[in-house]
This record gives C-alpha cells, sequence and structure tokens, in this order.
C-alpha cells in the first residue's frame, strides 16, 4: 500500500534531498492513517541531519527555493533555509487546495469538513516538527536568536500558514455555519455541539503571539470568533424579545428572559471558552433586559398592587442584572409602601377619638411586616430596598392622619400599647413568647418615631403608674423592655426608668425592715389598731410624678400610721423629705354594716381621698356636702368625682335624689348595700384626670425640649469655645435628632435665650463665644 | 524492591551502519530524543522492528549506550534550557572525564552520533571535553593538537590578529 520512499539522497543535494522528504511530508500529510514505518522515519530525519551537516550545499540551478546566502565559511552559516523555503512551498500549495475543496462545502457539511482538514493537518505538523527536529534545533534556533523576524519552530510554521492560506479564506462561512447552528440550537433543536468546539479550539490554537511565539494569544478567538458570535447573540435576542413582549404579558416575558440567561450561562461550558462569559452575559442582558427596562419597571405598579411576591423576586433579580437596573424600582416602592402606610392609617382613623392604641400600632405594623416580608423574599433583603422601606415607614409613622394634630401621636399610642401589653390582665398573655414577640414589634414602630422623647415621656408616666398600683403583668417583660430601649437608645435614654424599678426594690426591703421595726418597738394593742401598710419610698428626680394639686386633710388614723413609718424612716435616712403622693395612695377598708349573701361583710378599694370621704360615715351615717368638705379639705375638682364613685355604686344615697355634690346635698350610706362580690373596687381612674394627663404630658415635653436644646448648645459650645451660627445650629440638630426633630427657628431661640443668660456671646462676622 | 522494578525490561533493537544489531533497555535508548519522539510517532506496535542508524557505527554506538546507562536516571534537559551556567561552565563530573578519556576519533564521532541522535548531555559533556583541550594554547598549539593545518595566508593571519586584538590576554 505505501508509495515506494525514492532513495535516500545524497547529502548535499537539495533537489534530491528535498524530493526525498517531500515525498515523506506528502504520506504523512495525506495518508498518516496507513501509519509510517520505522525505515521510512529515520530515513527521513537522518536525511535532514545529513543535509544539515553536510560541509557545502550544492544549489542546484533551477531550484525555486534555494538559498543564494551560502557563504564559504561554513561555520558561520548553518544549512536549512533551502529545506525551511520548500516546506513553506509545499504547505502553501496544500492548503491552497484544501481552501479550494472548502469551497464545495457549507454549514455543518462545511465544518465537518474544516474540523476533519485541521485535525489531519495538526496531527501531521507534530509529525512533521518531530522529523524537522534536527532543523529547529540548529538553522531555526539560529534564525531565531538573530531576531530574525517570520521564522518559527515547524509546527508553529504549520499553524502560521495555516492561518495565511486557509483560515483568513474560510473563516467568514465557517462562523457562518457555527452561528446557524447556534441560532438552530438556541430554537430548541439538537446540535451537534463538539463541531463548534473544534472550531473554537482551532481559533484558539492560531492565535499566536508575534512578539513571543512561545505564548499564545485569545486574539484571533476574539476577533473571528468572540465578536461576530456576540453580535448574532445580540441580534438574535433583540428580534426573539421584541417579538415574545408583543405576543405576550410582561411576567410571561420575565420567566423567558430568566429561562434564556440561564440557558446562555449553561451554553458557555458546553461548547464555548469560559473567557466568553462575562461578554456573552452582558450582551444578553443588553438585549434582554436593559432594551426592555422601561417596559418592565412600568409593570412593577402592577405587580406591587397585586401583591406578585414571585414576579416581583423575577424582576429584582433581572434589573438587578444591569447597571442601575434597579434604582428607579427603589423609588417607586418607597413611595408605594408609604402610600400603603397611609391608607391603612386612613381606614383605623376612622374611628376618631376613640382609636384604640393596639388598633394603631398593629394597622402600622402589618404593613411593615407586608413589605419587609416582600423584601426579603423578591428582592433578596437588599440593604438598598431596607432603606427605602425604612424611609417609607418613617414617613408614615410620624406623618399620617392620626398625626395631624400633632406628631406626638404616634409615639403616644404606641407608648399607651406598650403599656397595656405590660399592665396585668388587660389582655390574657399567657405566652411569654408572645409578649416578647410584641415588644419586639413595638421596637420596630418605635425605631421609626422620630420624637422618641414624646414616647420616653410616656412610657415613664405610664411605667411609674404600673409600679406604683403595681399592675405591671411581669418583671421580666418589664426588664426586657426597658434593655430593648436601652439598645436602640442608649442609658441615658432609660436611666430613670432602671432608677424607678430600683426604687421599688429598695422600698421592698424596707418595708420588711419597718415591718420587724414595728414588732420590736409597739405593744401588743398598738400592733393590733395599726393599719397594716406598705410604703414605696421614690427618688423626687427619677420619677415623673408630681405633688397632689389639692389640699387633703388625712383621717386621723391615717396621719397616725405615717407618723410612725416617717419616723422610722428618718432615723434611717436623716434629712430626707418626705412628700406623701396621696393622689397615688389607696387602701382598703371593710364595711362591717354590709353582709354579702349574709356572711362576710365585703371589703372595698378605694383611693386614700375616698376612704377619708367614707371614714366620715364612721361618726354619722350621714354626711353634708359641707360636711365632707370640711372634713377633708378636698379640693371641688376631686372630692366630687369621688363622691359621684360613691352614689354609682350605691354605697351612698344623695338627698335629694340626683342631687347634684354642692352645699345643701347630704349623703346617707345605704345600711342596705348588698354588693355581689365580697370585694368592691371603686378606686376607679377618672377620665377627665387621664385628659388633663395627657395634656401636661405634652406640656412637658415642649419645656424639656427646650431644655434638651439649650444643654446641647453649651455642651457644643463648651467644648469648642468659638463657633459659627450655622454650625452651631447643624451640630445641634447632629446632636439631638436621634431623640427628636428640632426645628430651626426653635435652635435659634434657644440660642436667644442662652445669650440673654449670658451663656453665649457674639463675636465678630457671625461667630458666637462661650462665656464660662 | 517494588513489583515495577521486577518486570521484565523492555528492550528495542537499532541496527548500526556496520549492520550490527544491539539490543538496549527501552528507558535507556530514550535518552535519546529522536528515538524517544520516533517511537512515539510511528506507534508502539512497530517497537519489536530493528531500529535502523545509518550515521552511528556500533563501536560508537555502544559508547553513546555506555553513557546513557549511566545518566538513565538524570532529569530530562529542559527544552531550550541555554543558562549562562551551562553555556559557560566547563566542569566535567568525574565519570564523565573518564568516560571521555578516548582517541581523538572516537570523540568527535561520539560528539556526532549525540548531536544526530539528539542526547543534550552527552553533547554537552563531548563538546565541553573539546573546549577544555582548547583552553590555555595558543593557535599553533591547537592546530598541532587537533592535527589542522594551517590554510591562512600571511596576510589573513595578519589582518584576523589585528581584527581580534582587543580579545588579548595583557
Amino acid at each position: 500500500m505505501t508509495t515506494p520512499m525514492p532513495p535516500v539522497p545524497a547529502k548535499d543535494d537539495i533537489r534530491a534531498t528535498w524530493n526525498y522528504l517531500q515525498a515523506g511530508v506528502d504520506k504523512i500529510m495525506m495518508d498518516l492513517r496507513n501509519g509510517v514505518d520505522m525505515k521510512t522515519y529515520m530515513g527521513l530525519y537522518t536525511s535532514i541531519h545529513n543535509f544539515c551537516t553536510a560541509q557545502k550545499a550544492v544549489a542546484s540551478s533551477g531550484e525555486p527555493f534555494s538559498s543564494s546566502t551560502h557563504s564559504s565559511r561554513g561555520g558561520a552559516h548553518l544549512l536549512g533555509e533551502d529545506l525551511y523555503q520548500n516546506l513553506i512551498g509545499y504547505l502553501k500549495k496544500h492548503l491552497e487546495g484544501v481552501q479550494a475543496q472548502s469551497k464545495t462545502h457549507v454549514d455543518e457539511a462545511l465544518l465537518t469538513f474544516y474540523i476533519k482538514e485541521w485535525n489531519r493537518y495538526t496531527t501531521a505538523a507534530q509529525y512533521n516538527n518531530h522529523l524537522f527536529r534536527y532543523l529547529n534545533r540548529h538553522w531555526v534556533k539560529r534564525e531565531m536568536d538573530e531576531g530574525k523576524k517570520n521564522i518559527y519552530d515547524i509546527y508553529t510554521l504549520h499553524l502560521v500558514m495555516w492561518k495565511e492560506h486557509m483560515f483568513i479564506g474560510t473563516q467568514e462561512s465557517v462562523m457562518h455555519s457555527v452561528l446557524k447552528l447556534v441560532e438552530k440550537q438556541r430554537n430548541g433543536e439538537t446540535i451537534e455541539q463538539s463541531q463548534i468546539k473544534s472550531v473554537v479550539d482551532s481559533f484558539v490554537s492560531l492565535g499566536l503571539d508575534e512578539q513571543d511565539i512561545t505564548k499564545s494569544t485569545l486574539d484571533v478567538y476574539k476577533e473571528y470568533f468572540e465578536k461576530p458570535f456576540l453580535k448574532a447573540t445580540s441580534e438574535y435576542y433583540n428580534n426573539e424579545s421584541k417579538q415574545f413582549l408583543a405576543e405576550n404579558s410582561v411576567v410571561e416575558y420575565m420567566k423567558k428572559a430568566e429561562a434564556r440567561l440561564e440557558e446562555e450561562k449553561e451554553r458557555v461550558p458546553l461548547y464555548l471558552l469560559s473567557e466568553i462569559m462575562s461578554p456573552l452575559m452582558r450582551t444578553c442582558e443588553e438585549a434582554l433586559i436593559t432594551n426592555h427596562s422601561s417596559t418592565l419597571r412600568e409593570e412593577f405598579q402592577i405587580l406591587l398592587d397585586h401583591d406578585r411576591i414571585e414576579d416581583l423576586g423575577r424582576m429584582y433579580k433581572l434589573l438587578a442584572r444591569i447597571p442601575e437596573g434597579l434604582d428607579p424600582l427603589r423609588n417607586r416602592f418607597e413611595t408605594h409602601v408609604r402610600k400603603a402606610g397611609l391608607t391603612a392609617v386612613d381606614k383605623v382613623a376612622q374611628e376618631g377619638e376613640n382609636l384604640e392604641p393596639k388598633v394603631y400600632v398593629e394597622a402600622l405594623l402589618e404593613v411593615h411586616t407586608q413589605y419587609q416580608d416582600l423584601v426579603n423574599r423578591a428582592f433578596n433583603g437588599e440593604s438598598e430596598f431596607v432603606r427605602s422601606l425604612d424611609n417609607a415607614c418613617r414617613e408614615f409613622v410620624n406623618r399620617n392622619k392620626i398625626c395631624k394634630s400633632g406628631s406626638n401621636k404616634s409615639p403616644e399610642l404606641l407608648a399607651k400599647y406598650t403599656d397595656q401589653l405590660l399592665k396585668k390582665s388587660s389582655a390574657k398573655m399567657t405566652e411569654e413568647d408572645d409578649m416578647e414577640k410584641s415588644l419586639t414589634q413595638i421596637m420596630t414602630v418605635f425605631k421609626y418615631i422620630e420624637d422618641k422623647d414624646v414616647f420616653q415621656k410616656f412610657y415613664s408616666r405610664m411605667l411609674a403608674k404600673r409600679l406604683v398600683q403595681s399592675t405591671s403583668a411581669s418583671d421580666d417583660a418589664e426588664t426586657s423592655m426597658i434593655s430593648k430601649l436601652k439598645e436602640a437608645c442608649g442609658f441615658e435614654y432609660t436611666n430613670k426608668l432602671q432608677r424607678m424599678f430600683q426604687d421599688m426594690q429598695t422600698s421592698k426591703d424596707m418595708n420588711v425592715g419597718y415591718k420587724e421595726w414595728l414588732a420590736d418597738n409597739l405593744d401588743k394593742t398598738e400592733l393590733k389598731d395599726s393599719i397594716d401598710a406598705t410604703y414605696n419610698i421614690l427618688g423626687t428626680g427619677f420619677w415623673p410624678l408630681q405633688p397632689p394639686t389639692t389640699p387633703f386633710l388625712p383621717p386621723q388614723v391615717i396621719v397616725k400610721t405615717y407618723e410612725r413609718f416617717a419616723m422610722f424612716y428618718n432615723n434611717k435616712h436623716q434629712g430626707r423629705k418626705l412628700t406623701w403622693l396621696w393622689q397615688l395612695c389607696k387602701g382598703e377598708m371593710k364595711a362591717n354594716f354590709s353582709k354579702v349573701n349574709g356572711k362576710m361583710s365585703p371589703t372595698v378599694q378605694v383611693s386614700t381621698y375616698q376612704m377619708a370621704v367614707l371614714l366620715l360615715f364612721n361618726d354619722s351615717d350621714v354626711v353634708s356636702y359641707d360636711e365632707m368638705v370640711e372634713g377633708t379639705k378636698l379640693a371641688k375638682e376631686t372630692l366630687d368625682p369621688s363622691i359621684g364613685v360613691f352614689i354609682k355604686s350605691k354605697i351612698l344615697i344623695a338627698e335629694p335624689e340626683n342631687g347634684k355634690p354642692e352645699s345643701g346635698t347630704t349623703y346617707k350610706l345605704n345600711l342596705n348595700w348588698k354588693p355581689k362580690r365580697p370585694k368592691v373596687n371603686l378606686n376607679i381612674g377618672i377620665k377627665a384626670e387621664q385628659k388633663q394627663e395627657v395634656e401636661d404630658t405634652h406640656k412637658t415635653i415642649e419645656e424639656d425640649r427646650k431644655l434638651l436644646v439649650q444643654s446641647a448648645i453649651v455642651r457644643i459650645m463648651k467644648s469648642r469655645k468659638k463657633m459659627k451660627h450655622q454650625q452651631l445650629v447643624s451640630e445641634t440638630i447632629q446632636q439631638i435628632k436621634n431623640r427628636f426633630m428640632p426645628r430651626i427657628p426653635d435652635i435659634k431661640k434657644c440660642i436667644d435665650i442662652l445669650l440673654e443668660k449670658e451663656y453665649l456671646e457674639r463675636l465678630e462676622g457671625d461667630e458666637l463665644g462661650y462665656l464660662a | 524492591m517494588s513489583a515495577a522494578t521486577e518486570q521484565p525490561k523492555q528492550t528495542l533493537t537499532v541496527t548500526t551502519n556496520d549492520n550490527v544489531d544491539i539490543v538496549v533497555e527501552r528507558e535507556i535508548l530514550e535518552r535519546s530524543v529522536l528515538i524517544k519522539n520516533m517511537i512515539g510517532d510511528v506507534g508502539e506496535e512497530q517497537i519489536d522492528t530493528a531500529i535502523p542508524l545509518p550515521n552511528v557505527n556500533e563501536p560508537v554506538m555502544k559508547k553513546v549506550i555506555e553513557w546513557c546507562e549511566h545518566h538513565r536516571k538524570d532529569p530530562p534537559a529542559p527544552e531550550g534550557d541555554d543558562s549562562d551556567s551551562r553555556k559557560k561552565s566547563t566542569d566535567i563530573d568525574e565519570w564523565d572525564q573518564k568516560f571521555m578519556q578516548v582517541d581523538q576519533e572516537m570523540l568527535f564521532e561520539i560528539i556526532l552520533a549525540a548531536n544526530y541522535l539528539d542526547i543534550k548531555g552527552l553533547l554537552d559533556v563531548g563538546c565541553k571535553t573539546v573546549a577544555n583541550m582548547i583552553k590555555g594554547k595558543s593557535p599553533d598549539e591547537i592546530r598541532k593538537t587537533f592535527n589542522i593545518q594551517n590554510d591562512f595566508t600571511p596576510e589573513e593571519e595578519d589582518q584576523i590578529r589585528r581584527e581580534n586584538e582587543w580579545a588579548e590576554d595583557r
């Protein structure tokens, strides 16, 4: 089968040598499948070796590639150029033939042909590279060492020749076929992927670095493969997306785009170079997302309105891929949440004055919870969307219909709701978890409250009440709430609250001590007659409590009791002044004149004021209004409602009937009073009083704010000594904005006050100075 | 002893140009890049065919094999190793020095064979040996050593001397 080889040539005969070599090279190039026998191989190698080591090469006339640069000084010149040039000639001719043949193929057949020829050629190139190794080692090496351009080792020479005489002429049709194939695949057909992979590999192999041929570059691949590939991709998806959107909904389109992006990503490892991943993705994103971003964004509001979390997530993922894709969504989202919050508040605001704090806070929370869930599930909890959510919540928590009357409404209602939660028995809070959960929710709203000082005011008042009246549901819950506030606002914010707690603990211990003291210092009869009482000692500065507003003449038994205690206390802590907060005191009395179910006498729970009124009836069954005033010294505002409670509970009977509490009316003890239960609570808070309290609280807030601003200004000036007016204002805002948002005119007013008080002085050029 | 070394060693046969067959362990013979590439290219199935070596005779081949055997475990010379240390140093290790103590004709035959068979290490040792023979000798001594006829005319010689004056040791 093997073509007979010409005889081994004389070593200095270029013509004979090349004829011999060409036969061998041709066999390797065209007929490698039948193998090369060892003898031929060694013959070819040897003939190259012999030619290159011959003392002189005889340039036979008529040889097209003979060299004319032979020198008689053999040592300085290496032989081999003739062989190299002849090989170039051979390869050129071979490749021209291959290229001509390629023109007869198109599409997949062309790819098959190209790959087949490429494989055959490169395999042969490897063989030839070995056969011509002697040439590589000497002549080629010398030429390259001397810096000759366009001289390559034999393998690289093969690639250079392919690129020049095959690739340049065919790459366009090859790429055309490749792209057609890819399009087929994108249209859902199955294709022979390995063909494309081979083309990619071939193009990559042709990337030779002209500066350093030992290195390869991706230049050829990038120019002739990547570029047209990306262009075709862009065209394909531009067309597809336009058409798809014209016929389908945006939601359907997003699914399609998502699938397409995933598909392209998976395409890369199948038969493309990993380098193409990022440009390919960018191209697809451009065609599939960027070009339709406004259409997508228009759908955003619709999806929000219908709570389409999954689709919103899809939109987020798509738009997140393109630069600045999400910014417009964030604004829309913020507006949407704010509107939702305002709508929710409007709805509950219809209840007007009677709005339950719980209902209000829950309305706020519901909106927050809904959209926080959306942010987490659809927007991946992305911090920018969290910020939009926070902005929106802050807006609708602080500026809504309820707050119209005053921005203090939100913190007030929140504090009230907290009070309800922490109070005993209001709602059955069985599970501790539920309590903790509710407190955490309160903190969620609290975070958005701008007037945190208002919350603090209300909260501390209500805490004081809970502690004094021991209506707190659980110490643990109280402590937990305080530590949450502390975490959010710092030590200073909760300092007084904690002190109040401490006072309660100290008082508890002190009462135990007092009991022991009583036992040691009183005789038996004294002990028997004494009233069983407990005392809470509350530090004046820490409790938001005022001394009583009404004069009061305590009944004699109570006077005796508290004087005894005062003696004990002054003994222990000399020089402390005790102020009795009668309005907060209460007690229990036994109604000996009555029997429940004919057995026990009922107990009534009353305030100290009420107690004073009822005790008057120990001396007489009938007491006139004037006698009451005389006996208790209570102001009308306090006395009248107390009497009202007694009339209502029928423990007293007014004469004349329905007689107003005024001079001339008398009250008779109802000896037939038969309460249903053995314990009757008459110590009922009075509406008007509560309202008054709220107003007072608001008033003190304004006062406190002024002080807060002033102390901030002084603090700043003390450390800076001199400062521009404008700068001082902004720094002041900076310092107190986590308590409330101060208004600039208010700050200016405070500066004026401080100037007047000579804490500050005006200096030249709008500067202020600090006066020690 | 590991199992691998107990396996019968694969051998190759070479036929020298004076028609002598020499059987050599494959590993040893593959110190020659020519042989190694050739076997890789023509395929394992031709491994039993005697390899014709038209440029080497038996005594030289034996010498080459001796060197290859001694250096069988040398790491293969890295491709394109033209580091200065290899170029400049004329140090030869002791075994190689002894190995190269042959008559001049044999020395040159070994060098030619190493070049032909593409055995870099051996070629280097050969060339270094020759270089050491030249070192420190005057042109006349060199001519004597290598039995070279002076084919320069006195004028030519004079010109070369002038051209290379800068290189003279003074």
